[in-house]
């Protein structure tokens, strides 16, 4: 007996995308319609055009957010990867005890950010804080308040989440290092290859799928900050720190609701062009 | 083979029809059975009223009442308004809502003859006259203080900014490692209630608690006038600053920091509200008779000191409710005096019924004392609900930072920040 499995295997994806549309795609397009409108939050919204746009690029505190998250992104993405790589090339290595160092190392990522944010507000605390304290034990008194000095506190946010996530990166780069066959290495041995040319041109372009992945989730990941900022200067001194994603809740719960759906637009299409652009650098890559 | 399928299919059948028809046999038995919302955004009472939801299911057998706690209130009920789930009865209670008809009208329940008459005029929406919320206490804010070191000190209530600040300057002089004014900016409301009760009190002692109700609900007040209110305030705050009488982390120390530090005797005064009473009492209990309880000093010259009394905890029902009824006998089992006397013990805060007597407070005789003697103000409830007192905090974290090139520039920001709420 035949059975005709081609005519109803494709209607086997249905489920997934019945509950894609249902909780991705139509959230998305009621949000596409809702930031043309002045919605408040409860009643009923009015069509004003693109009012909300043009708003937008006027208002002076979601540009300052923009920059911040801007500069967030630039100072996470690149550490975490750099982190993320010298983690997993120390940890390809043998010694004893590599098991519990991967396990440590990851588990960060696991905690939610937010309670990660708190633990690290707790430490850092200016004047109270674990740390304070401990200096103030050594003698080292008057350590100044990071916290007022927004370029400060934002490298600090960076740092605490490269000590979150770098785990995270670390995984997929050793995944990527452990998939290079081991014959690729004792070639580059018996030719004589240095440890720097084997990693150029053995070890880098194998890991390109990682890195490609890497760079991607994280440029998604730090354009979309929030809980950290959130723990750790709550977007302070005034909106100095504030991330867009944090600026788009305040709003939707400030009567504002149709603007920071336009405003969440807004920072759909900041992330998307980075992620774009590393898409297609990496696929003229893999290509090549 | 037939005949096993014939069963199989019979068996099928029962099954979908007992699957499909016994949820509305169900529903049909449970139809008399009310079911209440009852929304709650307060953290101190959760278990308090899950204790006295029992007591009214056991009392009224035909309703239950599905209690619902949320932190993060005020957000979380504009989501139930936008998705259509409008709780029976809520603690969330706004001008905008009041607006929009989200409230049943109250004006007419049997409470108000039991409630004292200055918190109906707080609970009246000035637009309708009417009620659309019923508060049940009445809270106080002003400043808390060591009663130790001002009895030390020979310090008593400032009647004049010039006061306030030589009281401060006295506290620093002889207690170089306390604190005169401590500041738990990080959590930026608590600085925004620096706002609300000393430059919003000034207006309200100006027009009157009417008269800046209805500027508060038009925008009419000039929070940018020249030697305006918000200059002066903001000139006040920079004032302390500056002569070091308050703490080097007013900014990024929190809400917690500052209890701890007035429990433990690091803090000589705070700016709070009296719910903060009960936890400086649970931090150390011995502050229980050291509390001391002040007015607000005027920045601007020639007004008195004032102290916030305001209406607290209030209840609304909404106006689309099924259960309009079911949900006024839970109020009304809710504001019974035995209940109610509870309460005010339980959030240390004075009941607004007239015949309920309770032992709510260390610091009772200072807050009659300050009712009687100082200017009352009230919240600025009419403002818009997009206008928190978390923004305006975070412009007085900008203010101590150095952000702001004068004080003018701040009074200009203030009065930005209020246009574009409305």
């Amino acid at each position: 007996m035949h059975i005709d499995t081609g005519s109803w295997h494709r209607y086997m994806a249905l489920p997934a995308f019945l509950l894609f549309s249902l909780f991705f795609l139509f959230p998305l397009m009621q949000g596409a319609v809702l930031s043309f409108t002045d919605w408040d939050g409860f009643s009923t919204p009015s069509f004003i055009g693109f009012q909300n746009f043009v708003d937008f690029l006027h208002d002076a505190r979601a540009l300052q957010d923009v920059r911040t998250t801007v500069l967030f992104a630039l100072g996470s993405a690149p550490l975490l990867n750099l982190c993320g790589l010298a983690l997993a090339l120390l940890l390809n290595k043998k010694f004893r005890g590599k098991q519990v160092v991967r396990a440590l190392l990851y588990l960060p990522a696991v905690i939610s950010p937010m309670i990660m944010g708190s633990i690290w507000y707790l430490l850092l605390q200016p004047k109270r804080g674990l740390f304070a304290l401990l200096l103030q034990r050594v003698g080292v008194s008057g350590q100044g308040n990071w916290m007022l000095s927004s370029n400060l506190a934002l490298v600090i946010i960076v740092l605490v989440n490269v000590w979150q996530y770098a785990g995270m990166t670390m995984v997929i780069y050793l995944a990527g290092l452990q998939a290079i066959p081991l014959e690729h290495y004792e070639a580059a041995d018996i030719e004589g290859a240095s440890s720097s040319q084997t990693f150029r041109h053995i070890v880098f372009p194998q890991l390109i799928p990682s890195l490609k992945i890497n760079i991607i989730t994280n440029i998604i990941g730090s354009l979309s900050v929030f809980e950290a900022i959130l723990a750790l200067t709550d977007g302070g001194p005034g909106y100095d720190t504030e991330s867009l994603s944090i600026y788009i809740l305040r709003m939707c719960y400030g009567n504002k609701t149709g603007y920071s759906t336009a405003v969440a637009l807004m920072l759909f299409l900041i992330i998307l062009i980075p992620v774009f652009i590393s898409l297609r650098f990496f696929n003229k890559v893999e290509e090549r | 083979m037939k005949r096993r399928t014939t069963m199989v299919s019979l068996i099928a059948a029962v099954v979908l029809l007992a699957v499909t028809v016994l949820p509305v046999v169900a529903q049909g038995a449970g139809e008399k059975e009310i079911v209440l919302d009852y929304f709650s955004g307060r953290v101190e009472t959760v278990d308090w009223d899950a204790e006295k939801i029992a007591g009214f299911e056991a009392e009224n057998p035909g309703i239950t009442v599905e209690y619902e706690f949320q932190k993060d209130a005020s957000n979380v009920i504009k989501v139930k308004l936008a998705s259509g789930e409008v709780p029976d009865i809520t603690t969330v209670v706004n001008q905008d809502f009041i607006d929009q008809g989200i409230y049943m009208d109250l004006s007419d329940a049997a409470f108000w003859n039991r409630i004292l008459p200055s918190v109906k005029d707080l609970c009246t929406d000035l637009r309708t006259g009417k009620q659309y919320k019923v508060a049940t206490n009445v809270t106080m804010g002003g400043l808390f203080y060591n009663k130790a070191v001002f009895t030390e000190l020979g310090l008593s209530d400032a009647q004049t900014w010039e006061q306030f600040v030589a009281n401060l300057e006295a506290i620093k002089k002889a207690y170089p490692d306390k604190t005169p004014l401590f500041l738990g900016g990080k959590d930026s409301w608590t600085l925004g209630h620096f706002v609300e009760f000393w430059a919003h009190g000034i207006v309200k002692q100006q027009l009157g608690i009417p008269g800046s109700r209805q500027a508060f609900l038009d925008n009419t007040v000039e929070w940018d006038a020249p030697n305006g209110i918000m200059e002066n305030f903001a000139k006040a705050l920079l004032e302390l600053r500056d002569k070091g009488l308050l703490n080097s982390d007013a900014i990024t120390a929190t809400y917690d920091n500052q209890k701890e530090a007035f429990a433990s005797g690091e803090a000589v005064i705070i700016n709070q509200g009296m719910w903060v009473v009960g936890d400086i009492v649970k931090l150390n209990p011995a502050m229980a008779t050291n509390i001391g309880f002040g007015p607000f000093p005027s920045v601007v010259k020639g007004l008195s000191p004032m102290v916030l009394c305001a209406e607290d905890s209030v209840y609304a029902i909404s106006a689309t409710s099924e259960h309009q009824d079911a949900a006024l006998k839970f109020l009304e089992y809710m504001f019974s005096v035995e209940v109610q006397k509870e309460y005010s013990e339980a959030r240390s805060m004075p009941s607004a019924f007239i015949d309920v007597e309770s032992n709510w407070s260390p610091i009772k005789d200072d807050a009659k004392r300050l009712a009687s003697a100082y200017v009352n103000i009230n919240f600025s409830t009419e403002a818009p609900s997009g206008l928190s007192v978390d923004d305006t905090g975070r412009l007085i974290q900008k203010l101590l930072n150095g952000d702001y090139a004068s004080p003018k520039v701040f009074a200009t920001e203030y009065q930005k920040l209020w246009d574009n709420a409305y």
